[in-house]
């Protein structure tokens, strides 16, 4: 693999899996909330 | 401010004449880290002669680390912080007078480094006065950005590791510059242009440091003692 | 009970709607610059395909260290400024930060691939690499001290801090290690300026390149924002709940028994 080649691997990559991180955690803090709006303290 | 700069400063220094924390404790870590050095570099005095500028600095960030953790841990007990943030003092005022209590210890230090680098290193000084300036001016910085830093990390049970972190890349200038200065003073700066003339841009740069971060100190160390 | 205290307003449709154009739009720039960067545009007549670079890691670099720490940098003075503070600048701050740091490695990163073939170094302690290095370190010392626990106020309080301090020190440091350079033996030999004479479809990709990446961290930045604000919430909403299982343990059967908290609530030993 040339140098460009993994560069570019790299960058997007990690850019990738941490716009998919981003996406996951707040899919599963807008579940949690929209639970949790519901349940009111007594 | 200024009056409560003093009060606040003669407070500290008189709890490290009684203590002697600093000088017993913090000034041996930093001949302590002139020393490793030479196990590091040695046995050869050349290389250390050569490096001595530079680890005569490291030893001195190091130290100021510690002794910032130490101005801020004399308050740690008894709730002295909240007596300290409610007696009314001009939080300006603490601010300068804990930097000048932290700086007057550092420049005890660094008579001793210097010593310490003369003896161990075989450095010859060839201009005192440019060493003189220089450590005056990177010492108020570090004083100054040590104590806000030390304010900040005071208090969280992190701060032994926090400190060091937050502190020592903002330090990185003065270090930078006041290794050039020294070896400016040393005579052993090679090719940089113009050696040793007045207003030597090194000492600018340190000047201009600690007149930063003490300005940055004095507007933001009230706001920032309101954090729990 | 207050209805605000636990519930959390999802974005508007028109909120939904621009974050959702954003993200399809840096994802679609993103891909064309990778085409048009790996396989349209042609070679460089020095630097031959290493040039390829050019399309990702200047963006990168004005997105980490410009975009991102301006925008973590001024959301931290407008947080600490009495008269502007809003919880809106905090969040925006970490989350620029979170962000930017994520960039910023990355242009450590591509700059170090870029240089090796280029000039035989990973790396080289020249004023921009070493000031973006710098700037990886202190951004990660915001976060470590984002982690520490505390109240919202204080926690951003100290975090707005640390940026401002952050945004002092780098120019300095950049400036001193540029003197150190230019004062040591001229001019560096590493000189990561474009020639000044990329043109055509090399300066077309380029700019776009600018965009697609200032659009992703735009997409990024307003879904790190979202999960804050989603992230405070709920731990309110866990204080409160654990708070009420604890007041029902008190008003319940005698502590010893095991047994449910919320379920024993009105029963009494």
């Amino acid at each position: 693999m040339s140098y460009i080649d993994a560069g570019y691997a790299i960058a997007l990559g990690v850019l990738a899996a941490y716009g998919a991180i981003l996406w996951r955690r707040r899919q599963r803090l807008e579940r949690a909330a929209a639970r949790s709006g519901g349940r009111r303290a007594p | 401010m200024w009056r409560d700069t003093v009060l606040v400063a003669g407070k500290d220094l008189r709890i490290e004449l009684r203590s002697r924390v600093v000088m017993h404790q913090v000034v041996p870590v930093g001949v302590l880290v002139l020393v490793l050095f030479a196990f590091a570099l040695g046995p050869d005095r050349a290389p250390m002669a050569k490096a001595a500028p530079g680890l005569f600095w490291v030893a001195v960030l190091f130290a100021s680390v510690l002794a910032v953790q130490r101005s801020f841990a004399v308050e740690a007990s008894d709730g002295a912080r909240d007596g300290l943030r409610l007696s009314g003092l001009d939080p300006a005022g603490v601010f300068l007078g804990k930097s000048a209590a932290v700086a007057v210890q550092l420049v005890v230090l660094e008579v001793v480094l210097t010593a310490g680098v003369v003896v161990l290193y075989g450095s010859h000084i060839r201009s005192y006065g440019s060493i003189i300036v220089a450590g005056l001016a990177g010492t108020a910085g570090l004083a100054a950005a040590g104590t806000l830093y030390g304010a900040l990390a005071a208090g969280l049970r992190v701060r032994e590791t926090l400190l060091p972190f937050l502190f020592l890349p903002v330090a990185a200038p003065v270090l930078l510059a006041g290794t050039r200065a020294w070896q400016v003073a040393l005579g052993t700066a090679g090719n940089v242009g113009n050696v040793g003339s007045a207003g030597d841009p090194w000492v600018r740069l340190l000047l201009v440091f600690a007149a930063v971060y003490l300005a940055l100190g004095v507007v933001i160390f009230g706001p920032l003692q309101e954090a729990s | 009970m207050n209805p605000t205290d636990t519930e959390v307003t999802p974005w508007s449709p028109t909120a939904t709607w621009v974050v959702r154009g954003l993200g399809m739009a840096a994802a679609v720039a993103v891909a064309a610059t990778v085409w048009l960067g790996l396989w349209v545009t042609p070679p460089d007549q020095a630097q031959h395909n290493l040039v390829r670079l050019v399309y990702v890691h200047p963006p990168i670099a004005w997105v980490a260290l410009y975009l991102a720490f301006g925008v973590a940098a001024a959301s931290s003075v407008l947080w600490l400024w009495p008269r502007t503070r809003s919880r809106f600048w905090d969040r925006l701050a970490v989350s620029a930060v979170e962000v930017g740091t994520v960039f910023t490695a990355l242009t450590l990163i591509t700059g170090s691939i870029w240089g090796r073939p280029t000039w035989g170094v990973w790396w080289a302690w020249d004023a921009r690499l070493t000031s973006t290095a710098l700037l990886l370190v202190l951004l990660l010392g915001y976060l470590a001290v984002r982690r520490v626990p505390a109240d919202p106020d204080s926690r951003a309080r100290r975090s707005a801090v640390v940026a401002l301090v952050a945004a002092v020190d780098v120019p300095i440091v950049h400036f001193s290690v540029d003197w150190w350079h230019t004062l040591h033996q001229g001019a560096t030999v590493l000189n990561a300026n474009l020639s000044p004479t990329i043109h055509g479809s090399m300066a077309w990709t380029l700019l776009l390149g600018f965009v697609a990446f200032t659009l992703l961290f735009a997409w990024m930045l307003a879904i790190r924002y979202r999960i804050e604000v989603l992230s405070e919430r709920l731990l309110d909403s866990e204080l409160d709940v654990a708070l009420h299982e604890r007041w029902a343990e008190g008003t319940g059967p005698v502590a010893g028994e095991p047994g449910g908290a919320l379920a024993s609530t009105g029963r009494r030993a």
